[in-house]
């Protein structure tokens, strides 16, 4: 039928222009996004096996006097405001680490912070002088404190609010804006809209190792287990578009609402027009 | 007495409508896309009762706008962001049926006379539309609203003597800032619209005295009207609903399900006046232009004319192509012309959106020069038309 044909040109130019906007234009662009590397094997390996009790005491020893480590009871040797000025950004809090990052990534970062983070200035001093036994002592303990089942909202928390707000969901940012832009060079961006800004792989391998995707950028890599990066990006593509569920409900009625319009008009249509010609 | 009757005493309201309904007709031999004008009312009217919608709730405000769009509309007000999918991707799908609208009549020759007038009063609305999504698209104060604004207010620099006065003029600073904003707003939501309204009536109004073209531009005489057309009402409408309804059906599939097209993700970002983004791009409606723009990538005012050029020369299509054949169904030559001009449209709105480096620089600029020959060759067609026309009546 000629109206069939007209529409299926008019489909055709549609379609060709879009896949030519959006899927066409979008990977000239961005590229195709590398995928993440959670193994962290760029970093050398070692073996780790230790007893939690002496990383207890290796903990209140070497890393106390700047991170507290609440669901053990232990305070951080330093307040907020004097951490601020050594470090320009505020050291996080330890109890759930072992649950947000990856064994081996952490046992290097113990050990050469800067290394691992890829960020030469990276505020946590090296630890080279404590044994590949002590490091596995630390990790054992940081393990045994950790809760197992963490939402992306907490380890949002621990890994990502010394440096980011997430102002929508009034999660305020720990360390003060100024410090952070003499400690990063900028003050790092809002993520309550990063999940809608930024596509999902872009997110993963983004948090997985920023400088992939921005060479050169301040942001450390920080070493997330895959299990917890997944659920950060969860969380931040939920929050940036709540209403996703409901959306697509209401969505569904209103299509059913309309097609049977369609149905009708073209019921009234035929009896109008069965006497024209 | 029957209220109808009462109305009628005052109004002469059953005159009326047969004037306006069910004594005007519409030529037969007409195709669906002759609904678009209705289509495009339609959608004026939604864009118009979502941005009321809207308004409520926004706040002109630099320090305000982005959190007032993304946070208390999008997020907090029930269903604030229905009005927004709404709002946003009507404004792109408004795009779309003007473009059908457009080249529906380009097609079949409804720029021709008598229907001058309604082709000019319908390029007013086309440049007042674009307009409105220009100003519209700075409102909610991303990164894409704000840089798109920098880069096309500064493209009124070149302007010779007047240019950087006139920019600061257009933006109230010297950068694109709050008072921008805030001037943008008042086109936006007060100007512009009442513009559109006011040359809309006068666009139908035009349609009305001369009435509508159709697929063979066959002019029908007044006596003639009745035999060779259908009633406005309720022929022409019942099958104009049954296009409505395919239509909204499409629309309302974008707006929940497939939006992305018309929310750039780098638009929920807001505004950052220090950081440039990599790539800077209009909404896709306007990305044939500005490829125009960037064609003639050898001189940045040679590319600055032909991009105004390439908006406003379709408004003299009238006076450009005067061939005696009306519609382009019946014109071979015509038809070469009119889908190579289609793709090359297509090809420019494409390339708008990659970087301009390398081969798509050459590529832009081959495709802003066959933009262009569309126009010029439409004398030419016209006279080889008008040619074989009279040598044909000789034979
Ligand atoms: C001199 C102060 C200081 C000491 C001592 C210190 N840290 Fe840190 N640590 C920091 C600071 C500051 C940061 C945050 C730096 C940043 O995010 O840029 C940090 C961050 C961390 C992180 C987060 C890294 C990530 O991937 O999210 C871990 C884990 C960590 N430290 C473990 C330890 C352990 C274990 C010790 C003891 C062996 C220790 N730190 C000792 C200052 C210190
Ligand atoms: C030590 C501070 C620091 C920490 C901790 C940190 N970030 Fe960042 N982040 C930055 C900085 C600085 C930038 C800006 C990067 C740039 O533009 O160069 C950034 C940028 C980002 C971006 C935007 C990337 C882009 O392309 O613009 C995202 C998304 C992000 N961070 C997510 C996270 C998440 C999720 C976490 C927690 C798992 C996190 N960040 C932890 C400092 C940090
Ligand atoms: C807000 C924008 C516009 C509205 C509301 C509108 C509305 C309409 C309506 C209702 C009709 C009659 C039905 C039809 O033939 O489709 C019509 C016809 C027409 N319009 Fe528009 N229009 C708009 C923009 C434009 C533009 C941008 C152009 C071209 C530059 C244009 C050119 C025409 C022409 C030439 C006709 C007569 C078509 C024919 O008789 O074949 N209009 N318009």
């Amino acid at each position: 039928m000629k109206e069939l044909k007209i529409l299926a040109i008019l489909a055709i130019i549609v379609i060709i222009t879009y896949l030519g906007i959006e899927p066409y234009a979008k990977h000239v662009m961005h590229g195709t996004i590398p995928p993440p590397d959670f193994s962290y094997l760029d970093l050398p390996k070692f073996k780790l096996a230790g007893d939690p009790s002496k990383g207890r005491e290796l903990f209140k020893v070497n890393c106390a006097s700047c991170h507290s480590l609440k669901a053990d009871g232990i305070e951080a040797g330093m307040d907020k405001k004097t951490a601020e000025l050594s470090f320009h950004v505020v050291p996080p809090d330890l109890s759930n680490i072992a649950a947000i990052v990856e064994e081996h990534f952490l046992a290097n970062f113990i050990r050469d912070p800067q290394n691992a983070t890829k960020n030469p200035k990276f505020a946590m001093p090296p630890m080279g002088y404590l044994t590949n036994d002590q490091i596995g002592d630390i990790i054992a303990y940081l393990k045994s404190t950790a809760k197992k089942e963490l939402t992306g909202k907490e380890i949002l928390h621990d890994a990502c609010t010394r440096c980011h707000s997430v102002k929508y969901q009034k999660i305020p940012v720990l360390t003060s804006p100024e410090h952070l832009k003499t400690y990063l060079g900028k003050i790092p961006p809002d993520l309550s809209l990063m999940g809608r800004a930024k596509e999902h792989e872009y997110l993963i391998t983004f948090i997985n190792n920023p400088q992939v995707l921005l060479p050169g950028t301040t942001m450390p890599r920080l070493g997330l287990t895959q299990e917890a990066t997944e659920k950060v990006v969860a969380y931040l593509e939920q929050i940036a578009d709540p209403h996703k569920e409901e959306r697509e409900k209401i969505g569904m009625w209103v299509l059913i609402y309309m097609l049977i319009g369609v149905f009708l008009t073209y019921a009234w249509k035929k009896k109008i027009w069965k006497n024209i010609h | 007495m029957r209220f109808i009757d009462w109305l009628d005493e005052r109004l002469a309201i059953r005159q009326l409508i047969k004037v306006m309904m069910t004594e005007y007709y519409v030529p037969k031999n007409i195709n669906f896309l002759w609904s678009f004008g209705v289509l495009i009312v339609l959608m004026l009217v939604i864009l118009i009762i979502s941005g009321v919608f809207l308004l409520m709730y926004y706040k002109p405000d630099a320090n305000l706008a982005f959190d007032s769009v993304n946070k208390t509309i999008m997020m907090d007000v029930a269903y604030g962001w229905i009005f927004r999918h709404v709002h946003a991707v009507g404004a792109s799908i408004m795009f779309l049926l003007l473009y059908v609208h457009m080249a529906r009549g380009i097609y079949y020759g409804s720029f021709k006379p008598p229907r001058e007038l309604v082709w000019l009063t319908g390029y007013v609305l086309f440049v007042l539309m674009s307009a409105t999504a220009f100003t519209g698209y700075l409102l909610p104060w991303g990164q894409m609203s704000y840089w798109a604004a920098q880069t096309i207010t500064t493209l009124f620099e070149k302007i010779p003597f007047i240019g950087p006065d006139l920019v600061i003029w257009i933006r109230g600073h010297f950068i694109v800032e709050d008072p921008t904003l805030t001037r943008f707003f008042a086109l936006h939501v007060v100007f512009l619209p009442l513009l559109l309204i006011i040359v809309t009536a006068v666009h139908l109004y035009a349609v009305r005295i001369v009435g509508s073209n159709n697929e063979d531009g066959e002019p029908i005489p007044k006596e003639e009207k009745k035999k060779k057309g259908i009633p406005f009402w309720p022929v022409f409408m019942s099958k104009e609903f049954f296009v409505m309804a395919v239509f909204l059906t499409f629309f309302f599939f974008l707006v929940f399900f497939h939006y992305e097209f018309a929310m750039d993700p780098i638009n929920f970002i807001p505004a950052d006046k220090l950081q440039t983004p990599p790539h800077i791009y209009p909404e896709w409606y306007f990305l044939a232009y500005y490829e125009v723009l960037r064609g003639f990538f050898f001189s940045q005012n040679l590319g600055l004319i032909a991009f105004v050029l390439s908006m406003f020369i379709a408004m003299f299509l009238p006076w450009l192509d005067r061939s005696p054949i009306v519609s382009g169904k019946h014109r071979p030559l015509f038809q070469i012309a009119f889908w190579i001009f289609v793709f090359d449209f297509v090809f420019l709105t494409i390339l708008g959106k990659l970087p301009p480096t390398g081969l798509y620089a050459w590529l832009g600029l081959i495709g802003s020069i066959i933009f262009f020959a569309f126009f010029f060759s439409l004398p030419i067609i016209s006279r080889i038309e008008r040619k074989q026309l009279e040598n044909g009546g000789k034979k």
